[in-house]
């Protein structure tokens, strides 16, 4: 289990599937490239991300903010109806245009940041803690979640399940903010287990009353928007907690879940199951939770093992995962060497497709794999495409915001779209003269880009037929054959 | 390799004996059957196998429409218990008085502006539920539309919705269609472990949208190639047989789209396939599913007026689809608005007037098109609001509150008791619930969409007598 794979097997097409699952894809040179560091390196140019440079600034408004906190505690408490209605109206727009700039400001990062693998963990620690704003109500708390996850993106599991549990949206999210000694609220207690270390089955209903007892205590600043530990909210008696007894706080019962072998085997068979798109066998997950037990419960060697392994690059796991509808746009706008659409338009994209960032469903996030794909999501897959290759506005979008009902603001959120200019693609980056030149060249080149592997004969004929029936292949038309292939099936998957 | 060829809905009774020999019902299909014939398959499965799932014709089927009054209507102002002293005492600035609601008895009535729910009360088409909601309410729209969406316990989480796991237990095998949403997306009560059901807010963008603009007569060379790419390997199509069995090649003619549109995706067990073969299945059921839904728009007429509102519109869009067949057994609509913390007056009543409006019109076009006797209307909003009215003139965050059942079919007149107003019998400001929506899904499962509930709901709860 988990050998190396041979150098032999190290190659174009590894190289693709690498960075398709460890990044979000890439360009035929950015594969060749990264073919040419040979795996180790190729591995380490991905997860090593600490030594690459960040640039990026964060959103400027990403601070706390006790003066405006002060404020809108103040106006609820003393101010009039008027006062009051004036601030909820004011705040609302505030945190829509923040939310907006906040996932623009993701989805960028994913795009052209400089470090792919730290966000598509980002990316998986979001949709493992599923915490969403419509709960949350801030965008302040989301976004310093969202560093949360990047800055803890492969450390160590005791470490990220405190702070993910101290962090102000969880505390919020899950109820742990109203918690106290009179009312212990089980809610975070609960998902802690069975959603986020253990799974169902893996402690009692008990369990979670004494663990949230010893949880009380952990409590949310308001005023300087940051966690606080609240002595007299704390339960100081005597609770046993999965096996361990004592005065137990928070802290404790963190470490109590992490100190279970199912906690290894818990998260590493979700890493797996996330970068190789299916759930792993009970044998390799018993492998997979030694690696990482080994390693002292530390993700980055984990995940080097993980990645390095022969079973990563098995028949079954190439090319037989369905794109996330982020991997789809981000991959899409990579492979594509375009820029990203704007980000209400984008953002609309995700919803229209399943994947709202910053807003699962509900508390067990996305579901992924197949339920990416239905009727809808897979016609809309494909009219998105049009958009993003020919530069054009997707109709369903401009529905989708006009009619939801004081979501990104109706009218004006219409207005902002009419003014709106998307990118398309620029085919003179993505095609040379000499594959121009003949529709075969032209129509492997694209499919090397896009697929990384060919269309069966008779969509390749479809594809022929189509180019054929053109008098003069002008540029719209290739653009249209970059949507048709985009438009097919295999397409969905990588 | 010996290949069976079939073609598309000839499916002839020799093959159809050929296949349940070989495949059917030794072993799982593989998810590389076509969904079209896969739904034969289902149908004949079924009948050999006698388990729970439905067929589903869409000429005779019953069918609920469900319909979410989203923000959390004021029930106590809905249905007015405006003789109830502790009504107007606890109402200051917006009880409504006797001469502004339409009388059901002496001591009910309806909101003013529900003149088109009064007419379908007078018919005997219309159930009211009163006192609905659930134990240890959550007064987050959030969580408790959630709640209702999942009909989860209020401290549980469910991962998948009540008609998402009616479509899982009872229709596996179905149709895309058998579920659908008219909005932009899917709500949580249809989630589902297989995907299931449609969404979508206007027929004209469930379709592959062309860049191409051909004259009359000529080819769209861009939708011929999309369908293409997306049919030849599932029309030709090879896959050997889960027992070791004979290998079969399915056929079909381009030139039918019309009859069953309906999809494997739906319950079948997804052994031994690949990702691509799943997406090839859904985007044949895509196609077709496309193709109908934007036929029956066009050709079929609605026989009544709507409001120009957007439930209106929307009802009027599902009234279509059941006049023109479509297999479906549940339609989803909303209405949104209903979250009146300030100046609840006027804007309830608006609503109200155009839920009565188009639930009228809805229900004439039933009449009209012969359809009534397999139509069940259910509402639902996720909370009511407080007893006490808040200084703006609105009503905060509260429980329970009516739901309303419409059909030919149904038990007519109010149902359950009114909650108490009197302030010892309310739980922090709210009233509390008499009955728990739970057992009006068991009712509306059991006796109207003829499924066993205690699957789908998680557990056993009385069906209410609802039809």
């Amino acid at each position: 289990m988990l050998k190396p794979l041979s150098n032999d097997d190290w190659h174009l097409e590894s190289a693709a599937h690498l960075l398709n699952r460890a990044g979000f894809g890439g360009s035929p040179d950015e594969i060749q490239n990264l073919a040419d560091l040979g795996h180790d390196q190729a591995i380490s140019s991905l997860i090593d991300f600490e030594k690459i440079h960040d640039p990026w600034l964060n959103p400027d408004w990403a601070n706390p903010d006790p003066a405006r906190q002060a404020h809108i505690r103040d106006v609820n408490q003393t101010g009039t109806p008027d006062q009051k209605k004036e601030l909820q109206k004011e705040q609302a727009q505030l945190q829509q245009l923040q939310m907006l700039e906040l996932r623009g400001w993701w989805l960028q990062r994913m795009a052209h940041g400089p470090r792919p693998f730290q966000e598509k963990m980002t990316l998986f620690w979001h949709g493992h803690f599923a915490t969403s704003v419509e709960k949350v109500r801030d965008a302040y708390y989301m976004w310093r979640q969202n560093e949360l996850f990047r800055r803890l993106a492969t450390d160590n599991w005791l470490r990220l399940l405190i702070e993910a549990g101290k962090d102000p949206a969880m505390l919020i999210w899950l109820d742990q903010a109203q918690s106290q000694k009179q009312h212990p609220n089980e809610n975070f207690a609960r998902e802690v287990m069975e959603l986020f270390a253990l799974g169902e089955g893996h402690y009692t209903e008990r369990d979670i009353t004494e663990g949230a007892r010893a949880l009380t205590g952990w409590s949310l600043d308001r005023l300087n928007q940051r966690y606080v530990y609240r002595p007299g909210l704390h339960d100081d008696g005597i609770k046993t907690f999965l096996g361990r007894t004592g005065n137990l706080d928070g802290d404790d019962v963190i470490a109590q879940i992490v100190a279970q072998p199912q906690a290894a085997r818990f998260i590493t068979a979700k890493l797996w199951n996330y970068f190789a798109g299916q759930p792993p066998t009970d044998e390799l997950n018993d492998a997979l939770a030694a690696v990482f037990r080994q390693n002292g419960n530390n993700f980055k060697p984990f995940l080097r093992v993980m990645f390095r392994s022969e079973e990563f690059y098995s028949d079954d796991i190439v090319r037989n995962e369905v794109k996330s509808p982020v991997q789809w746009l981000i991959g899409s706008v990579r492979m594509l060497e375009c820029d990203l659409p704007p980000t209400l338009v984008g953002w609309g994209m995700l919803r229209q497709l399943g994947q709202d960032l910053f807003a699962p469903p509900n508390v067990k996030g996305w579901d992924g794999g197949i339920t990416w794909i239905t009727t809808n999501t897979l016609l809309t897959r494909y009219n998105d495409a049009e958009s993003l290759v020919q530069g054009t506005l997707p109709a369903l979008t401009a529905n989708d915001f006009a009619q939801k009902p004081g979501g990104a603001g109706g009218e004006r959120a219409m207005k902002v779209l009419q003014r709106v200019r998307m990118g398309g693609v620029n085919l003179d980056k993505i095609l040379t003269p000499e594959e121009r030149a003949s529709k075969d060249s032209m129509v492997a080149s694209l499919q090397h880009r896009l697929l990384q592997t060919m269309l069966n004969g008779d969509q390749e004929k479809a594809l022929n037929d189509f180019l054929n029936s053109k008098e003069q292949l002008t540029d719209p038309d290739i653009l249209t054959a970059i949507r048709l292939i985009m438009s097919t099936p295999e397409y969905q998957v990588t | 390799m010996r290949k069976i060829k079939i073609m598309k809905n000839e499916i002839t009774l020799q093959t159809r004996r050929e296949f349940l020999r070989t495949t059917v019902l030794g072993s799982a299909l593989s998810w590389t059957v076509p969904a079209f014939l896969a739904n034969t398959l289902t149908a004949l499965h079924t009948e050999a196998a006698d388990s729970a799932t439905q067929i589903v014709t869409g000429k005779d089927n019953t069918i609920l429409v469900v319909l979410q009054m989203a923000g959390g209507n004021d029930g106590i102002n809905t249905v007015v218990p405006y003789s109830n002293d502790y009504y107007h005492q606890a109402r200051p600035r917006i009880g409504l008085s006797a001469d502004k609601i339409i009388k059901v008895n002496d001591e009910i009535g309806f909101n003013g502006a529900m003149g088109g729910f009064k007419n379908l009360y007078d018919s005997g088409n219309l159930a009211v539920v009163q006192g609905v909601g659930y134990p240890n309410p959550n007064r987050s729209h959030f969580r408790s539309t959630e709640i209702w969406q999942t009909a989860s316990d209020s401290d549980v989480i469910e991962k998948y919705g009540w008609l998402g796991r009616y479509f899982d237990n009872a229709c596996a095998g179905a149709d895309p269609t058998v579920g659908v949403t008219i909005g932009n997306q899917l709500p949580e009560a249809f989630f589902a472990k297989t995907p299931q059901g449609i969404c979508f807010n206007n027929p004209q963008n469930y379709r592959f949208v062309s860049d191409a603009h051909p004259k009359p007569g000529e080819t769209d060379m861009t939708e011929e190639s999309y369908k293409k790419l997306n049919e030849l390997n599932a029309l030709e199509m090879s896959a050997p047989a889960p027992d070791g069995g004979p290998s079969m090649t399915l056929t079909t003619d381009e030139n039918n789209s019309g009859g069953s549109i309906s999809s494997l995706a739906a319950g079948m067990p997804m052994t031994g396939g690949r990702a691509v073969d799943f997406i090839t299945r859904t985007a044949l059921d895509a196609q077709q599913s496309s193709e109908e839904v934007r036929n029956i728009a066009a050709r079929v007429q609605n026989q009544a007026t709507y409001p120009g509102s957007q439930l209106g519109t929307s009802l009027k869009l599902v009234a279509k689809l059941i006049g023109g067949g479509l297999p479906t057994r549940v339609y989803y609509v909303s209405q949104g608005g209903y979250d009146t913390h300030t100046n609840q007056l006027g804007t309830q009543a608006r609503l109200l007037q155009d839920l009565g409006d188009s639930m009228k019109a809805f229900v004439d076009d039933m009449k009209a098109q012969g359809n009534m006797q397999r139509v069940l209307v259910m509402t639902f909003s996720e909370f009511g609001r407080r007893v006490s009215d808040n200084a703006n003139g609105g009503t905060d965050h509260g429980a329970a509150a009516p739901m309303f059942v419409v059909g030919n079919r149904v038990k007519a007149g109010l149902l359950g008791k009114y909650p108490s107003l009197a302030p010892q019998d309310l739980f922090q400001g709210d009233v509390k619930y008499n009955v728990d929506f739970r057992n009006v899904y068991a009712g509306i499962l059991e006796n109207w969409l003829k499924t066993k509930s205690a699957p789908v709901l998680g557990k056993q709860f009385e069906p209410m007598q609802l039809v």
